[in-house]
């Protein structure tokens, strides 16, 4: 490898690696002066000491980007790479997700409440002192839980995000043998690889702490309360260096009301905690089978039965995540391990491959009859979560985060496990992939070019299968449900899975590799490559009655429901502010522009870029405006359907053609969508998931227009603080943005 | 928020190496640095549309016996410059369109089967050059079965650029084997005792 990449190659000259560590170390300085609020970015950029385009101006010494003595190019070089010590690639087991106890309402104290608690508590001096409310919600009727007496909570999970510590407690919900090996009772220090360093209380946040990565399992009819505390350092200074304390969790993309979205104004702060109230509905419920007649809109019972729940079991959704949502401070937050994985099950979507009801899409899960659970099991239904990492000298985790284009990290894990392996059986197994990097997108194909199975899309599952044998890029956030069957392998074997995406920065893919190009070592993207190994270890114990049919979801029909209205979103950098509130804007970058008019502008959720009425439906064209970026952009609330790329409905890949919640542009590409507003009401966000560009500030507010009492029109802001969150008027309303 | 404390205030907070290093970068920026622009698009940097249909033929060595590939492949390119970029200023999306390509296998009605595709397309970012060699690899399968049964042919795909237009201006594809398939398979290694 040469060193003109954005890694140094370990080969690298020892000089200039001592030089990039140096720099690295330098430019931590400045990194940790803004995260304890020393410094912004703004003042920042204002100083010269970044550019407006993102970039820290490349001065040796400073930014590991600069020209460097020893460099022979004129191509900025890069980090140093993340030291490995001794640890090997497939030497360490693949953790299954860690499975959130589910728990009965009544458990939690105080009980949950439609509107936020104030109940009073003391606040910590170094956030300000004197008293504040003990939940983080924002306060009165628009706010409340919506539908909280309709759609009560039925269970709970309670949870946390606090500083790295050691498992003691780990539930995969499967037996050892299906998670090669690993024993749960265990401890498991929180860890990259198993001879990697421990990671210090601070470098790492996760929910509870620790790893793996959790998991929250949850089936239509059936609303959670999910409460979560914020047990985070009081004081930002103990950061470890980046992420910011103050925290909002949105489940993407669940179709639950603004107030449990995960607002990025509706943060909240160490020792508070917020109820989300996830009623767990099928889109159009109070205006399609809102009787609950029809019985492929269903939930599966405990007894191995169905409920029939309202709604249009077309908008039946399967995988999902969920992930801090600070303002300007996502990257960071989502970085350091504040991700999980939701999934939702579903008459059609069981988790139990033997019930044969008709309505049961059987996918490869496991036998209720084995396990005793008539839905969710995960025998051989697998989640991974694919990020990449860095960390320093001392292995601590690093980022970047001034790297606005978009942060890399050099060192593959999955289920934040560096390259580990996994052991399966001769059969077929689902693997529901997210995307949990910062910047990076992956091409994953199985190193023998095998064919797999598509059948999910972002949280819904497609129209109908799609055999490939490299998927299509996936970028931040979306999901790809895959079916592998590794019956056509023999106990003994190995195939991995490999990433053919190679990026020399973080503005996009730079060169799609063929798989023998990618295995070859030759990419100077460490990324690139073989990230998990596959053992075929046996052959099933009973045979593998799972089955991929041939129609999964059909896409809802819309073609009785008028276009209200269009509306334009466009892509760009180079953005405007044009509000001053201190709280709510953000200078960046990256910025939106709306409906062709005026400047693309930087974020500020305090600004109304759009307001749909309640009960449309509407067409969204989704613009990048830049030559040579991508940008993967998520839409909150309400699964879309995609018309058309690039003018073309041709053009939509059949692995596009179901429901999605975020859509890479593609440079210069345009997209063309189609989504409704209904059953919920408030304020949701739409942005790109490149969460550096999310940050810096490619991010705007919409709201849902008329959904009746309690909501205003406009809505008011919330502003969080320790003490209590108070509202104010918008900042700004855009002139097109309500009708 | 407390990332916007007044100036005054955070400078007391600084280490004096911290401060050491600000003055030091005024320094330096006081001779000039280069500053990456912002990203704009002009008429000449708009995206170029192009396409072209391809003849490919070859043949597989499968279980099912030899199979005879051949179809139309629909290649589009969209050429993009990226103006911010210093190292690959222009790329293209590429897109495959394999959906006319079948293959046949048997010499007689009794014997013959059809294979398909499964209408695959491939989208694939690659920087524009002259000439360029692309490989990618997508699935067959007997058109009476599913796509569980597939198995995989690899298309190579020797295309040509007006480097000057961004137009996709030729190629030739061929269809083998997926050879790949025997030598990236390994066998167990036990993880060493940690």
């Amino acid at each position: 490898m040469s060193d003109s990449n954005f890694f140094l190659s370990p080969k690298a000259s020892k000089a200039r690696l001592r030089e990039a560590e140096q720099a690295r170390k330098e430019r931590w300085d400045i990194i940790k002066a803004n995260s304890h609020g020393q410094v912004s970015r703004r003042d920042l950029i204002k100083m010269g000491l970044f550019t407006s385009a993102g970039l820290m101006l490349p001065i040796s010494g400073l930014s590991p980007f600069g020209r460097s003595a020893f460099a022979s190019s004129n191509i900025p070089t890069g980090l140093p790479p993340s030291p490995l010590g001794t640890t090997t690639a497939f030497s360490t087991p693949m953790p299954r997700f860690d499975v959130f106890p589910r728990i009965p309402v009544a458990a939690l104290t105080p009980a949950p409440t439609a509107q936020a608690n104030t109940t009073q508590q003391p606040v910590d001096p170094a956030l300000g002192g004197g008293t504040g409310p003990i939940e983080g919600r924002p306060p009165g009727p628009i706010w409340a839980h919506q539908q909280f007496g309709l759609l009560p909570p039925a269970i709970a999970v309670d949870a946390s995000v606090e500083g790295a510590k050691t498992n003691t407690t780990y539930n995969p919900q499967v037996a050892s043998n299906m998670n090669s090996g690993i024993n749960p009772a265990s401890p498991i220090p929180l860890k990259f690889h198993p001879n990697l360093p421990t990671q210090q209380v601070n470098k790492v946040w996760t929910y509870n702490g620790t790893i793996p990565p959790k998991l929250m399992q949850v089936r239509y009819g059936e609303p959670v309360l999910f409460r979560l505390h914020n047990r985070l350092t009081v004081n930002q200074n103990d950061n470890g260096g980046f992420g910011m304390h103050t925290i909002s969790t949105h489940e993407h993309n669940g179709h639950h009301g603004a107030e449990n979205d995960g607002f990025t104004g509706a943060f909240f702060f160490p020792n508070q905690f917020y109820d989300y109230h996830y009623p767990i509905v099928l889109a159009g419920r109070n205006t399609i089978n809102n009787t609950a007649q029809d019985i492929m809109a269903s939930s599966p019972t405990d007894a191995g039965g169905l409920n029939k729940v309202p709604g249009d079991w077309h908008e039946t959704m399967s995988t999902h995540w969920f992930h801090d949502h600070m303002f300007s401070f996502t990257a960071q937050n989502v970085y350091k391990g504040i991700a999980g994985m939701f999934n939702i099950y579903s008459g059609l979507d069981r988790g139990a491959e033997d019930i044969i009801d008709g309505v049961n899409l059987r996918l490869p899960s496991g036998r209720a009859a084995t396990t005793g659970k008539s839905w969710g099991n995960l025998d051989y239904d697998v989640n991974l979560m694919l990020a990449d990492k860095a960390w320093d000298n001392n292995g601590q985790l690093a980022m970047d985060i001034f790297e606005f284009d978009g942060f890399l990290g050099d060192r593959m894990t999955v289920n934040l496990t560096y390259k580990p392996y996994f052991e399966v059986e001769r059969r077929k197994y689902r693997f529901r992939i997210l995307n949990a990097s910062v910047s990076r997108f992956f091409k994953v194909a199985l190193s023998d070019g095998s064919p797999m199975i598509q059948i999910g899309n972002d949280g819904n599952l497609l129209p109908h299968p799609v055999v490939l044998t490299q998927l299509d890029e996936q970028g931040i956030a979306e999901r790809y449900d895959i079916v592998i069957d590794f019956s056509r392998y023999t106990v003994g074997q190995t195939v991995w899975m490999v990433n053919l995406a190679e990026h020399q920065d973080g503005r996009r893919v730079s060169k799609d590799l063929s798989i023998s190009e990618a295995l070859s070592g030759n990419s100077q993207d460490p990324a690139v490559g073989k990230f998990l190994e596959f053992r075929i270890v046996r052959d099933p114990a009973q045979p593998d009655i799972s089955q991929v049919p041939s129609t999964l979801i059909p896409n809802p029909d819309l073609s009785n429901i008028p276009v209200a209205r269009e509306r334009v979103f466009e892509f760009n950098s180079g953005a405007n502010q044009t509000t001053n509130d201190p709280i709510t804007t953000f200078f960046g970058p990256w910025g939106i522009k709306t409906d062709n008019q005026g400047p693309t502008l930087a974020a500020d959720y305090g600004r109304i870029s759009a307001a749909p009425k309640f009960g449309t439906r509407e067409v969204w064209t989704l613009r990048n405006g830049g030559g040579g970026w991508d940008h993967p952009i998520h839409i909150h609330f309400e699964e879309c359907q995609t018309l058309s790329r690039d003018g073309s409905a041709s053009k939509v890949p059949a692995a596009e053609r179901g429901r999605k919640d975020v859509w890479r542009l593609r440079p210069s590409g345009e997209v063309k969508i189609t989504l409704q507003f209904r059953d919920f009401g408030g304020m949701f966000m739409e942005h790109c998931h490149n969460t550096m560009h999310e940050d810096n500030a490619m991010l705007l507010r919409w709201e849902i227009d008329g959904a009746g009492t309690p909501f205003l029109n406009p809505l008011p802001t919330p502003i969080a603080k320790p003490q209590g969150v108070t509202f104010m008027a918008p900042d700004d309303i855009l002139p097109t943005a309500f009708y | 928020m407390n990332t916007q404390l007044n100036m005054r205030t955070w400078q007391r907070l600084f280490s004096p190496s911290f401060m050491t290093l600000l003055i030091g970068i005024v320094a330096l920026l006081a001779f000039g640095s280069p500053s990456v622009q912002a990203q704009t698009t002009t008429a000449s940097d708009a995206p170029v549309d192009s396409s072209i249909v391809l003849v490919a033929k070859g043949s597989l060595t499968d279980p099912n016996g030899s199979i005879q590939i051949q179809g139309q492949v629909n290649v589009t390119a969209r050429r993009v410059i990226d103006t911010t970029s210093v190292t690959s200023p222009s790329i293209v999306l590429l897109d495959f369109d394999f959906s006319q390509l079948t293959g046949t296998t048997g010499s007689t009605k009794a014997t013959m089967k059809t294979f398909v595709t499964g209408g695959n397309h491939a989208s694939e970012i690659r920087p524009l050059q002259s000439s360029d060699v692309v490989i990618v690899s997508t699935p067959y399968y007997d058109s009476t079965k599913d796509a569980l049964s597939a198995r995989t042919m690899l298309v190579s795909a020797n295309l040509t650029f007006d480097i000057a237009t961004g137009k996709l201006t030729g190629g030739s594809i061929s269809v083998g084997n997926n050879v790949v398939t025997a030598k990236e398979v390994g066998t167990v290694q036990s993880a060493p005792i940690q």
